[in-house]
């Protein structure tokens, strides 16, 4: 392995050298292709700039690892999963319309048009999230829309490191006014048993209508808390199987991707807030553990709400950020009929982090 | 367990530099020949009441000179000649010599010594980075505090390192010839790492012949190349306070598949990423030791209000470099806190 790379290493180096050069020479080819070729440069070579102060050595994580790390937790939380429930053909063509349109054609054609900024694989991030938080029947160019809006509207608002929402929840946000009904239609039995090729490939072709949580609020009937944390339910495309979730969360936590703050303070207090509620006599209340096991919020919070950059910056702030998060998460869920609330949640209380943020360093510095 | 423990720390106020960077330097100590003219040993003594005497035993850095370099003899023989100077010098004052918690010989021996004399103290530090910068060192130790940047003599307290303790006793008190000074020289420039004596006066230019390599582009750096400063031109003179001597690789070219050769990188002066926003990910503050949000400064500096950094307890900072180093966005933190200080 190494002697082959050893070996082409000086070709390969000679071409991208001369392709670079290339591209540079000539401002309309590098409108065009430039900032393509930085991206694909950027992947299998490191940059060349070296450090001209203090400190002049540097860690070796990088924006792009971290973004890596991201993208093989969300790989292995979701996407593995969602094709064993709900096959192939299910899953990968939507990833592919996601990535498409989200990081092929808006990104590119914005990158063009706006020259101010390189193709970022935070908008793989991005797209990766759109088709988990719909169900597996929504249409591709459901899919292809909400990528498209996302991606757009991070731009819009500043690009990665300056958005104030979470862009792929706002994604989702659009879809659900402009299509209500899409976004909660849709849900697919999933494939329970030792994998078939056939199963693998298309799932179990069986519509249902109800999620546990539509179910408890209809009909009151719990669903088995194994056969949740399995995933062996129905619901969104990726937010199931929630060992895997869980797991790949815990991972990113370990990694320092993820503050750990934030998933622990959010499914604390949804723990917490949901038992207060069910205290209240009269009312029937989502109990604490459906509450923790159902819908979104495993995802949310490991995935969603951990977003560095829409969060607060400050660790104490985290804090106080993911317990709003939690409160409001069980809030919707109890007493309004929307009923999924992480969504809601994560992006209301996204809108309130700069605030937060003064608040808290008010008081630290007393400034 | 105990090694979950240990990577922990790893991150949290403070680096592990020692097991990020491991650097061995050849046993044998080396020369370095030089007939101009050389900087005489002195030692300035404070006109201030010395209460305390810290010895710094704890190199935290890998390309510090490691104790056994000084040590040879053991650790009965600095200790002797602590005593003599502390009597002559600093008497009534006691001393407190750190130790790095990693060597538990020394600790032992020093232990051992301790029971016998009641000015001597010895205090055990983890091999974190910057634990020994004299505002951490005081801290940790004496439980004083005092600012950065002001010398610590100002609230009686003397941090020396032993080979100062070494130059005192035979210059001031035995009056013998003291004019070398061990240097010790690492980094991915170099043939091999090792410990050179040194007599201050020499050019830098001098240290590194014959044992650079030829073959790459390489930069100088004396105290380190976390705080330390680049050396840009060669006929600097190594002086009695320098404490090292790094020469990295430069690498001002793309590498390819750089994933999986970030060992060939680490060493070097590569920013290892490119320029990006910040993407508030925490790094800076979990890994700051005196507990500030360097991110603050950086978001305050690209807003153009330098005086708002300032509001957010900057003067803390120790300028220790870590937050620059491990920022993966490769933000030049500390320089932009060295401009919001000026
Ligand atoms: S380490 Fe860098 S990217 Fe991360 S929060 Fe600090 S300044 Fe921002
Ligand atoms: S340079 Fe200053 S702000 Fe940065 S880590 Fe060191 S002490 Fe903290």
């Amino acid at each position: 392995m190494k002697k082959t790379i050893k070996k082409i290493e000086p070709i390969l180096n000679k071409t991208l050298n001369k392709t670079e050069s290339f591209i540079q020479s000539r401002p309309k080819v590098n409108f065009l292709f430039g900032a393509l070729f930085e991206a694909f440069d950027g992947l299998i070579r490191s940059s060349k700039d070296t450090a001209k102060t203090q400190p002049f050595i540097r860690n070796q994580m990088d924006a792009k690892q971290y973004m890596g790390g991201i993208l093989v937790a969300l790989f292995l939380g979701w996407v593995v999963p969602a094709i064993y429930f709900f096959g192939f053909l299910c899953v990968v063509p939507k990833l592919i319309v996601s990535f498409v349109v989200g990081v092929f054609i808006v990104d590119v054609i914005w990158v063009i048009l706006a020259r101010e900024e390189r193709i970022n694989e935070g908008g793989f991030v991005t797209c990766l999230f759109i088709p988990a938080f719909l169900p597996p029947q929504a249409p591709l160019w459901l899919i292809g829309v909400g990528a498209g809006v996302s991606i757009l509207f991070r731009n819009i608002t500043g690009g990665v490191g300056m958005n104030l929402l979470n862009p792929a929840l706002f994604g989702r946000l659009i879809l659900t006014i402009s299509f209500p009904t899409m976004v909660v239609s849709g849900w697919q039995e999933p494939f329970i048993g030792f994998p078939t090729l056939q199963s693998l490939t298309y799932g179990v072709d069986a519509v249902t209508h109800a999620t546990p949580l539509i179910a408890y609020k209809e009909t009151g009937e719990v669903t088995s808390y194994i056969s949740l944390l399995f995933g062996a339910n129905t619901g969104s495309l990726g937010e199931t199987c929630r060992v895997a979730l869980i797991i790949a969360g815990i991972w990113l936590c370990k990694k320092r991707i993820a503050n750990w703050r934030i998933p622990v303070a959010y499914l604390g207090s949804v723990f917490i807030f949901a038992a207060l509620f069910s205290l209240i006599p009269g009312e029937t209340m989502v109990p604490p553990m459906l509450q923790l096991l159902s819908g979104g919020l495993i995802f949310g919070a490991f995935f969603m709400a951990t977003d560095p950059i829409t969060t607060t910056y400050s660790q104490t702030g985290k804090w106080i950020f993911s317990i709003g998060c939690g409160l409001i998460t069980v809030v919707i869920r109890n007493f309004t009929p929307i009923p999924e609330g992480v969504m809601y949640a994560i992006l209301l209380m996204n809108l309130v982090g700069v605030p937060i943020q003064s608040i808290v360093l008010k008081l630290k510095y007393r400034v | 367990m105990a090694k979950e423990k240990k990577s922990k720390k790893v991150y949290k106020n403070g680096f592990n530099l020692l097991e990020k960077y491991p650097i061995e330097f050849s046993e044998k100590v080396g020369t370095v020949k030089y007939d101009g003219p050389i900087e005489a040993f002195d030692f300035s003594f404070p006109r201030k009441k010395i209460d305390h005497v810290i010895i710094n035993l704890c190199p935290m850095e890998p390309w510090a000179l490691p104790n056994s370099a000084v040590l040879k003899n053991g650790v009965r023989n600095i200790l002797d000649k602590l005593d003599i100077v502390r009597t002559r010098y600093f008497p009534k004052s006691h001393c407190y010599v750190v130790i790095s918690t990693q060597e538990t010989k020394l600790i032992k021996e020093s232990k051992q010594h301790e029971g016998h004399e009641e000015w001597l103290h010895v205090h055990t530090l983890d091999p974190i980075y910057p634990n020994d910068a004299p505002v951490l060192i005081v801290k940790k130790i004496l439980g004083l505090d005092i600012a950065y940047g002001r010398n610590t003599v100002e609230i009686g307290v003397l941090v020396l390192d032993p080979q100062t303790v070494v130059g005192i006793f035979e210059h001031h008190i035995r009056k013998n010839e003291f004019s070398t000074r061990l240097i010790p020289i690492s980094g991915t420039g170099l043939r091999e790492n090792k410990i050179l004596e040194v007599k201050p006066g020499t050019p830098v230019q001098k240290i590194l012949d014959g044992n650079v390599r030829e073959d790459i582009k390489y930069r100088v750096f004396v105290d380190g190349p976390l705080n330390g400063s680049e050396v840009k031109d060669l006929t600097q003179k190594i002086d009695w306070s320098t404490k090292n001597v790094v020469v990295l690789e430069e690498r001002d070219y793309k590498t390819l598949f750089h994933f999986a050769r970030v060992s060939e990188l680490l060493f070097t002066t590569s920013l290892m990423g490119e320029l990006r926003c910040c993407i508030y990910c925490n790094y800076c503050d979990d890994i700051c030791p005196v507990d500030l949000e360097p991110a603050l400064y950086w978001h305050c500096y690209i807003r153009g209000e330098k005086q708002k950094a300032r509001l957010y307890a900057l003067e803390k900072c120790i300028e220790c470099g870590l937050c620059s180093f491990i920022c993966p966005s490769k933000l030049e933190l500390l320089q932009v806190i060295k401009e919001c200080k000026s």
